[in-house]
């Protein structure tokens, strides 16, 4: 029964277990969330009840114990219902949970991993800042050894799940920072918790485009001192974990553009077949079914593309770097044109709420600009393919 | 307490059925199959016997090997091991309740809990046969179940209402929509469900002749309706109903 999108009867288990709570409770949520840019906490919790919130982690450390493959799934179905909800979930199990129980210690995970599986926290990353996003070693967040602590100060930018209500912060963050002096790659990662002196909500962002169910926020460091026990791997060396992680992120937002191209070619499908224009059904029209048609094909080359690679993740190893930044470069605009076909192919209908593509549509663009820009991408790919001479 | 409840695999009941061209079943090319919903209250409520009095859930499927899925679905949601009397053959209700009825005899438990009906086909006949086979109390369209000093006091959907019934165990019960509402399979559930055990035998082991008896002749599609109307107000309404459709 092996088949690439379910490779065991786990998988299919799995698959069946999150498209039935998606339809039950994700999406009828989704469109008032979308509207008033709010964060759906008690549905995040019911995520950890599933033991979804640490799909990857160690069971020991309260998570599943899953791959790579397994965090595809659940974010293809979260995202064909709710993107703005995945994304928020996408920030706590991939950037925090995932991040911390590749790269921490058994201290670590013991200390953050129970609570964040549970939901009773919720986690994000700090990486980008208001003046250093593509160009990420340029931050100008700096760490400084003090005795037995470090003191931060920077401020961190669009940082999902960097708040949880209009005004109060999320619970932990890990936060990469610059050890060695401004101009170096020297790059240490820290565990930031809320309630730290001189940590703070700068502002919660409002009027986003899409991905309105999840929060983005601006966070400050000042002077936030930590112990050395919240210091994350090697001091200096965690660019070679911030890779690491980076590529499962750029596969699970993959496979956010899966759940949103899927959910499109449904809804257009559906339609041009109930839709009578001058007596017939639309999609008996040559350029309604070149949409069609076209989305489908697009939208399963890109899943087999992303679960081709999902498939061969460790999710603790490095090396990926070309088809991890190949899926997002690939999907996140395959997802964004097959949602324009589907508001396209319903016409006026297309363009407002009731039928959801419009939010699709606004959901993922940020596809595009989220987890690395597409522009990035074709730098990182290219670079890594002019060491090669042939493909493989 | 030993629970005993079934699950059949079934296709997707949200799928647009097409017959097939000589009209001896649906199409089933490229359509996804799923636990029979009215299972997923019986597997449920086995769980939750289990967690008042103790004991071992035991799940059985009568199928194709790819019915393991909804085994394992099961045994995530809670049932500790798993049965599969595994055949390709399309059973009627009588063969599937023989099958079951020697299944039950070899594990004894104490109660079977399973769907009133699946939602395939519909038919809402194997409970009923298998406690006839087994000579069992039964108390079907369960929508409460208290187990107790050997009875089992069951609250039943009926015609125009609803009924208790006390049976002594061991007993049949077969489960409505309102019984509970079934969990979900978590993940920690699924991956320990993979270590549970699966037994796998044929009705030929349990020596059962599975040789239907009910004979399907043809499928035919109800008729198609014709589409609603929303109307203005209660006259309308009232109107409609004397002259167009002649019910007042
Ligand atoms: C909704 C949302 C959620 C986010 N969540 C998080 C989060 O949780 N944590 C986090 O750390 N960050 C997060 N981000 C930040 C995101 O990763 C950055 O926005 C992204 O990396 C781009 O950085 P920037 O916005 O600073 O754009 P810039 O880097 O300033 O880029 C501006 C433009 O210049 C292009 N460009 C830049 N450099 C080059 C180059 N060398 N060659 C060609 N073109 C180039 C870019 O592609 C882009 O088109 C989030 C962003 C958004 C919008």
């Amino acid at each position: 029964m092996s088949d690439l999108f379910n490779p065991t009867e786990e998988h299919q288990v799995l698959r069946e277990m999150v498209r039935s709570f998606v339809e039950k409770e994700v999406a009828p949520q989704a469109e008032e969330f979308d509207k008033t840019e709010q964060f759906n906490r008690p549905l995040f919790n019911k995520l950890g009840e599933l033991g979804l919130l640490g799909v990857t982690a160690q069971p020991e450390f309260g998570g599943s114990g899953m791959d790579a493959v397994a965090a595809v799934i659940v974010h293809e179905e979260l995202s064909a219902a709710d993107p703005g909800f995945c994304l928020a979930y996408l920030a706590h199990s991939m950037l925090f949970v995932n991040n911390l129980a590749v790269n921490g210690t058994d201290e670590q995970r013991a200390r953050f991993l129970p609570g964040t599986c549970s939901g009773e926290l919720v986690g994000g990353m700090c990486m980008s800042e208001p003046d250093a996003g593509t160009d990420v070693l340029g931050m100008g967040t700096v760490a400084v050894e003090d005795g037995d602590e470090y003191v931060l100060t920077g401020r961190k930018m669009w940082i999902t799940n960097g708040a949880v209500s209009d005004t109060e912060m999320g619970d932990i963050f890990l936060v990469y920072a610059k050890t060695g002096s401004r101009d170096t790659r020297e790059i240490s990662l820290f565990l930031v918790e809320k309630g730290r002196e001189g940590f703070s909500l700068g502002q919660k962002l409002h009027g986003k485009l899409g991905m309105r169910a999840s929060t983005t926020a601006e966070l400050v460091l000042e002077e936030v001192r930590v112990p050395r026990e919240n210091l994350v791997g090697t001091p200096g060396k965690a660019v070679k974990s911030m890779m690491r992680n980076l590529a499962i992120e750029r596969v699970t937002l993959a496979a956010m553009s899966l759940g949103i191209a899927r959910r499109s070619v449904e809804i257009m499908n559906d339609y041009a077949r109930e839709r009578t224009s001058f007596g017939r059904p639309i999609n008996v029209y040559g350029q309604i079914q070149r949409h069609i048609a076209e989305s489908y094909a697009e939208f399963m080359a890109g899943r087999s593309y992303v679960y081709h690679v999902a498939g061969q993740l460790e999710l603790d190893a490095f090396g990926h770097r070309v088809d991890s930044d190949g899926v997002k470069l690939y999907c996140s605009t395959m997802a964004k044109n097959v949602a324009d076909r589907a508001i396209q192919v319903l016409g006026g209908y297309g363009y407002v709420s009731e039928y959801n593509v419009e939010r699709l549509w606004r959901d993922a663009k940020l596809l595009e600009i989220g987890g690395g820009t597409i522009e990035a991408h074709q730098k990182n790919m290219t670079r890594d393919l002019a060491q090669l001479d042939k493909i493989r | 307490m030993k629970i005993l409840t079934t699950v059949k695999r079934v296709t997707d009941p949200n799928m647009k059925i097409k017959i097939n061209a000589d009209a001896t079943g649906v199409v089933t090319d490229g359509v996804e199959y799923q636990m029979n919903s009215f299972d997923e209250y019986g597997v449920e409520e086995a769980i939750v016997l289990k967690e008042n009095h103790g004991g071992e859930v035991v799940v059985v499927s009568v199928g194709p090997s790819a019915a393991t899925k909804e085994l394992r679905t099961a045994m995530a949601m809670g049932a500790d091991r798993a049965i599969l009397v595994e055949t390709d053959e399309k059973l009627d209700s009588d063969a599937v309740a023989r099958v079951l009825a020697e299944v039950i005899r070899k594990e004894e438990p104490d109660i079977v809990v399973m769907g009133k009906q699946a939602v395939d086909s519909d038919r809402n006949q194997a409970g009923q046969l298998l406690a006839a086979y087994l000579d069992w109390p039964q108390a079907t369209f369960a929508f409460s179940l208290e187990v107790a000093d050997g009875w089992a006091t069951v609250g039943r959907e009926v015609d125009g209402g609803t009924s208790t019934k006390r049976v002594k165990l061991p007993a049949v019960v077969t489960a409505d929509l309102r019984l509970n509402e079934p969990r979900y399979a978590s993940l920690p559930g699924i991956m320990k469900a993979k270590r549970k055990p699966l037994d796998t035998m044929t009705p030929d082991d349990l020596g059962v002749d599975v040789a239907p008896k009910v004979k399907v002749l043809k499928y035919e599609a109800p008729e198609e309706r014709a589409a609603g109307e929303i109307v203005e107000d209660l006259d309308a309404l009232i109107g409609k109903l004397r002259d167009e459709a002649r019910v007042l």
